[in-house]
């Protein structure tokens, strides 16, 4: 299942401590930059969850 | 840089050595006060973000010593009236090592290209190549039409030609480079190199062994070195000798999957490049391993449980430092 990116606690990418750290550490290419919100793309995500534990604004999680 | 600093009946400081530190996270672990928090472990070891492994809070810290004195790659240094606890023979001391047996090495650098840390630096001295050979050879620049063919053919490189001032050319043949192989002589087309090898004449050249021997000196940088035991493995000649800081193992939970290509998290962190993907997971060689547990820490699945048997700290003084180190051993993982 997928990740999910609570657009509230994430905020805009120009304000984000890692500078859009959930981008960089996906080398799937799960998360891309639209209009500087991270945007996910579900078919691309491997459930590896690095983004989650990388993100600065603890803003990604997975429903349990 | 000084992390923290405080003045009372001593003046104790502690700082943190970024270029040290692995992320392995055993400071924050055995911390008491918890004033030790790690960082982004996974984009820190990508460099993709300039970050600490290690936070130490200010406030929290009570500069006991204890994070300085556990932390395997000495990446804390804690000082008492200026004097770094290293050397107070209160304090607990590791026992890992990693030594080179001189009398054995035969500086063949074998260690020092497989070194994850670049740790070690091997330095030699080759033997005279022409006390290895011996033979005559000359050039008659009577005879010679400076051609350049046997500059252009030798295969050591002994030869130059310098037709520059083409009035007055000249031929030099290097003796230190010469191994006799007498390849110019044959392929010059006016015979003007007289050349004969004295090893192929005589059979076998009787030499000074002495003068056969590479010498050198091997180092190993114990402010870089992990204590991995990448040179006692590839060492062809036994002559490297590590001593690691943990016994034990490191295993997978079953009940965890492992992500493979996409997440690599383990390798990234690994001070010893001990991780490598076999079939598309992680797999730990343990003869590299040293139980530090960094990959422990940034794999997001939790699959990685440390298991050490015994901390090879010694002079270990107080109980209670006992006990907070004593929470490194048995099972671990996040």
């Amino acid at each position: 299942m997928p990740v999910e990116i609570d657009a509230e606690k994430c905020g805009k990418i120009v304000n984000c401590p890692g500078e859009g750290l959930c981008i960089k550490v996906c080398e799937q290419g799960a998360i891309v930059n639209e209009n500087d919100d991270p945007v996910l793309i579900p078919e691309n995500c491997d459930d590896c969850d690095l983004c989650i534990q990388s993100c600065p604004n603890q803003a990604i999680s997975k429903k349990s | 840089m000084v992390s923290v600093e405080r003045e009372g009946e001593q003046k104790r400081s502690l700082s943190y050595r970024k270029n040290k530190c692995v992320g392995c996270g055993i400071c924050s672990d055995i911390c008491p006060t918890e004033a030790l928090r790690l960082g982004p472990l996974v984009p820190i070891a990508r460099g993709l973000v300039d970050m600490d492994y290690v936070n130490v809070d200010k406030n929290k810290c009570a500069l006991c010593g204890l994070c300085a004195s556990s932390c395997p790659f000495d990446a804390f240094q804690f000082k008492i009236d200026d004097i770094n606890i290293k050397e107070n023979e209160l304090y607990p001391k590791w026992k890992s090592s990693a030594e080179i047996d001189e009398e054995k090495c035969l500086y063949c650098k074998a260690c020092e290209t497989a070194c994850p840390r670049d740790a070690i630096t091997v330095s030699r001295e080759l033997p005279d190549r022409n006390k290895l050979v011996s033979g005559e050879i000359e050039i008659n620049e009577d005879t010679c039409i400076y051609c350049g063919i046997c500059d252009e053919m030798c295969p050591a490189d002994a030869i130059t030609m310098n037709n520059e001032n083409i009035q007055d050319p000249e031929i030099i043949v290097d003796k230190d480079k010469c191994v006799y192989c007498l390849i110019c002589k044959r392929a010059c087309p006016v015979d003007a190199i007289k050349a004969a090898c004295r090893s192929c004449s005589y059979g076998v050249y009787e030499i000074n062994p002495e003068d056969a021997d590479t010498k050198g000196y091997t180092f190993i940088d114990n402010e870089t070195c992990v204590k991995c035991g990448w040179c006692q493995e590839i060492c062809p000649v036994d002559a490297a000798i590590v001593s690691k800081p943990f016994e034990g193992e490191a295993i997978f939970a079953e009940e965890a999957e492992c992500k493979g290509e996409s997440c690599h998290a383990c390798m990234d962190i690994c001070p010893c490049n001990a991780v490598s993907l076999e079939d598309g997971k992680s797999v730990i060689n343990p003869d590299f391993c040293i139980l530090c547990g960094a990959c422990a820490k940034a794999c997001p699945q939790n699959r990685i449980i440390i298991k050490r048997d015994k901390i090879n700290l010694e002079n270990v003084r107080s109980k209670s430092w006992q006990k907070q180190i004593d929470k490194l051993a048995g099972v671990e993982s996040k």
